[in-house]
């Protein structure tokens, strides 16, 4: 019973999470494509061709001038987290494919995972007191604070405490990864992260995954001056 | 149906001050007969939010929508807005509080999710009290836009107070101010505030006399005139409360010996105002119809938008999306930058001696962060007045005086307290760092705010249109 309950979160769910993931997001940017073409309400400077439209939205999501001008309180949270998650994401990209890890990966490694932890616990922590003065959360905003606090709590554990067998984790992964599956690790905590961490994955598109793809069509609307009738 | 009646003594006599039933915080914006806060209203209301989010609303559907469903609540928007700070940063002013309160009615209503869920992702069936609150939450945001610049993603909170306006104007709610003595005065009467004809000739009059009697020249103001180059249309406000500004205009065109017109309520509409623009996209369109009606009657090439943001607006941007080419047979520009361009091909012959004190310039939220004017008006300031200063922030970043979406011409109740204690705050303080003796504007809206910010916290400057600054600079060779 056990072996079928390791089997299925490890080697099924992988495919449903994906699966689900990938309508999710793709539904989410279809929705948004399909609605017709507002009237320009642009805040100037504007831009009036397709470059520096572009350029335009690419400085607001790496730069987030919006924050930094006004709480930078929030962009320093966004970026510890963003920026933490991108390199501890790259890195696990990385492990799969070549399952080894250097001392200055190592160490930068866990830089990310703080970074992003102390962006999580920051965001929470904000939620929280800006329920006094600025808006209430709901409880799907911090189910998925809270979800993403625990599967790196649990991820952390399992890398600080050398719980896992790197050779097993990376056999089971290519398995998933070469539609051949092979018998997960097994360890109950691994277990319980690798669940959390897709059940994380699956409410991502409902979610927190709604604002990277706001913002491209958010931006290019406050962005973009072209007139229906140019004059 | 007054509720609660306040005495407040003056020295001469007891004054009766109405207060209406507080439904949202110690202010009301419309009076019980506009708000009707004892009659059910939710059907209506939940039918009008039907029919904002179907593609009859396609000008703003999708940032109506992005902003309804994608906003994060990270609070970065009400750090930008002045309404917040100015209040003491109190929760219920905060731009993504008050979209929220639309957010959980569109969530219980129009959402699966929602419908499923319920609170747990934050959708509610609002009371009707809730719906008398939204009421008049949505007349304590200015429409500056400044949220939306700062929000991470190009959310607009503006955009969200003025399409639960659109619904609530939808069901009869608009204060009275923009709609019946505002749109339908303007549409009727050629003028918001209703001039007839003969006034609007004997303000004329005035203003030649008084411009010759001070300046010892004879000057022409052309009416009505057909085929004229420019059309310089003015907003109301500015022949009855700010005449110094046309009085400068007028000046500016006889010294230039310009090919212009005003032009008088017989031809249409004669004030430049567009409060369609406020609260209804109806009434935005049959506004900006009537100008460009009255533009085609007389057969201009150039409609020139006075110092009057919110209409430059409307006319400069709107109309290029909601108003074919072939129907509108001109040109729009605006008064700032055909200054600047007389004073950038050096016709006018500027002495800056004659306004030595020290000048600052409010960029209004119509003209700058919507309507993208911000050089303009500098380069006229600096060519017209010896010691020009910025007012930090400036540009994009300035903050609205608090008058913007009609707020300037709203004083029921105490709201003149709210303009005043909320955003004017945070525009007298922005003031003072200054130094300047002189604001200077191109906005009627933002004169009535900064006429009672001068009076309720006793500036010691005051403010000015820009057209009567380069009017006084002007040098006349003998
Ligand atoms: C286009 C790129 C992105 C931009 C500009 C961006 C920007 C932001 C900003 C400004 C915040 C703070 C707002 C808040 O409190 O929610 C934030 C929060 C967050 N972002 Fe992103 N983000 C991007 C992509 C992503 C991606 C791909 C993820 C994937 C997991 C992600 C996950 C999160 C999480 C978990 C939070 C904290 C949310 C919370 O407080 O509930 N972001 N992001
Ligand atoms: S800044 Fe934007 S995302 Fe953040 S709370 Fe305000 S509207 Fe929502
Ligand atoms: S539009 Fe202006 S007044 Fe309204 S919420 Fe945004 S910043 Fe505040």
């Amino acid at each position: 019973m056990a072996g079928e309950l390791a089997w299925f979160i490890a080697n099924i769910l992988p495919y449903i999470t994906l699966a689900v993931m990938t309508l999710a997001l793709v539904y989410n940017f279809v929705k948004w494509l399909v609605i017709p073409r507002p009237v320009v309400w642009a805040l100037f400077p504007a831009k009036h061709n397709t470059v520096d439209i572009l350029i335009g939205i690419v400085k607001k999501i790496f730069v987030l001038p919006g924050p930094r001008k006004v709480d930078i309180s929030v962009w320093i949270l966004a970026m510890l987290f963003h920026i933490g998650l991108i390199i501890s994401l790259s890195f696990h990209a990385k492990y799969i494919l070549l399952p080894s890890l250097g001392p200055v990966e190592y160490y930068l490694g866990a830089a990310a995972g703080i970074a992003a932890a102390i962006g999580t616990i920051g965001f929470f922590i904000r939620r929280i007191d800006m329920a006094k003065t600025k808006v209430d959360s709901t409880f799907a905003d911090y189910f998925a604070l809270i979800l993403l606090m625990a599967t790196l709590t649990i991820g952390a554990y399992l890398r600080i405490g050398g719980i896992m067998d790197h050779e097993h984790m990376w056999l089971w992964v290519r398995g998933i990864l070469t539609l051949s599956p092979v018998d997960p690790p097994t360890h109950p905590i691994f277990l319980v992260h690798i669940t959390l961490a897709q059940i994380y994955m699956m409410y991502l598109p409902f979610k927190t995954l709604i604002h990277p793809i706001a913002i491209l069509f958010g931006q290019k609307v406050v962005l973009d001056e072209r007139h229906i009738y140019p004059r | 149906m007054v509720e609660e009646r306040t005495i407040e003594k003056t020295e001469e006599k007891v004054v009766e001050i109405p207060k209406w039933r507080r439904v949202f915080d110690d202010y009301r914006a419309m009076s019980d007969e506009i708000l009707r806060p004892d009659e059910p209203k939710k059907e209506k209301f939940l039918e009008a939010m039907k029919k904002s989010l179907s593609k009859q609303n396609w000008p703003f559907l999708l940032p109506y929508k992005l902003t309804l469903e994608a906003c994060t609540k990270c609070g970065t928007c009400a750090e930008a807005c002045s309404t917040y700070i100015g209040s003491g940063r109190k929760k219920i002013y905060s731009p993504v509080y008050r979209s929220d309160m639309l957010r959980k009615i569109y969530k219980k209503h129009f959402t699966l999710t929602g419908k499923l869920f319920g609170s747990l992702v934050g959708a509610k069936d609002p009371t009707e009290e809730d719906i008398n609150a939204l009421a008049e939450a949505v007349y304590r945001c200015t429409v500056c836009r400044r949220c939306a610049l700062a929000c991470p993603f190009g959310l607009d909170n503006g955009l969200i107070t003025r399409e639960a306006r659109k619904i609530f104007a939808d069901i009869g709610i608009v204060p009275d101010e923009l709609k019946e003595n505002g749109v339908e005065n303007q549409l009727k009467y050629g003028s918001a505030p209703k001039v007839p004809y003969e006034a609007f000739m004997d303000i004329l009059e005035f203003i030649k006399e008084d411009i010759e009697e001070e300046k010892g020249i004879e000057v022409e103001i052309p009416v009505d005139k057909k085929g004229a180059k420019y059309l310089i249309m003015n907003n109301a406000g500015d022949y009855l409360a700010f005449t110094e500004t046309v009085q400068g205009i007028v000046e500016i065109m006889n010294y230039l010996g310009e090919d212009w017109t005003l032009n008088s309520p017989r031809t249409g509409v004669n004030d430049v105002v567009n409060y369609g623009l406020f609260y209804s996209d109806e009434d935005l369109v049959r506004v900006m119809k009537a100008h460009v009606e009255t533009a085609k009657k007389l057969d201009v090439e150039y409609l020139v938008v006075g110092e009057c943001g919110h209409a430059y607006d409307a006319l400069a941007h709107f109309a290029k999306d909601l108003i074919p080419p072939e129907e509108r047979p001109f040109k729009v520009i605006s008064w700032m930058e055909l200054l600047d361009q007389f004073i950038r091909e050096k016709r006018l012959k500027l002495d800056k001696e004659k306004n030595p004190e020290p000048v600052t310039f409010h960029d209004s939220c119509k003209w700058g962060r919507t309507g993208g004017i911000y050089e303009e008006p500098r380069r006229i300031l600096q060519a017209a007045c010896k010691d020009f200063r910025e007012m930090y922030p400036n540009r994009e970043w300035n903050y609205c005086c608090g008058g913007g979406s009609g707020f300037a011409i709203m004083t029921k109740d105490d709201f003149l307290k709210f303009r005043m204690e909320t955003y004017g705050k945070v525009k007298v303080e922005q003031l003072k760092q200054t130094g300047a003796k002189i604001v200077a504007t191109i906005c009627s809206n933002c004169k009535g705010q900064f006429r009672e910010l001068i009076n309720y916290y006793k500036l010691d400057m005051r403010f000015s249109g820009v057209s009567e600054l380069v009017a006084n600079a002007l040098v006349y060779e003998d």
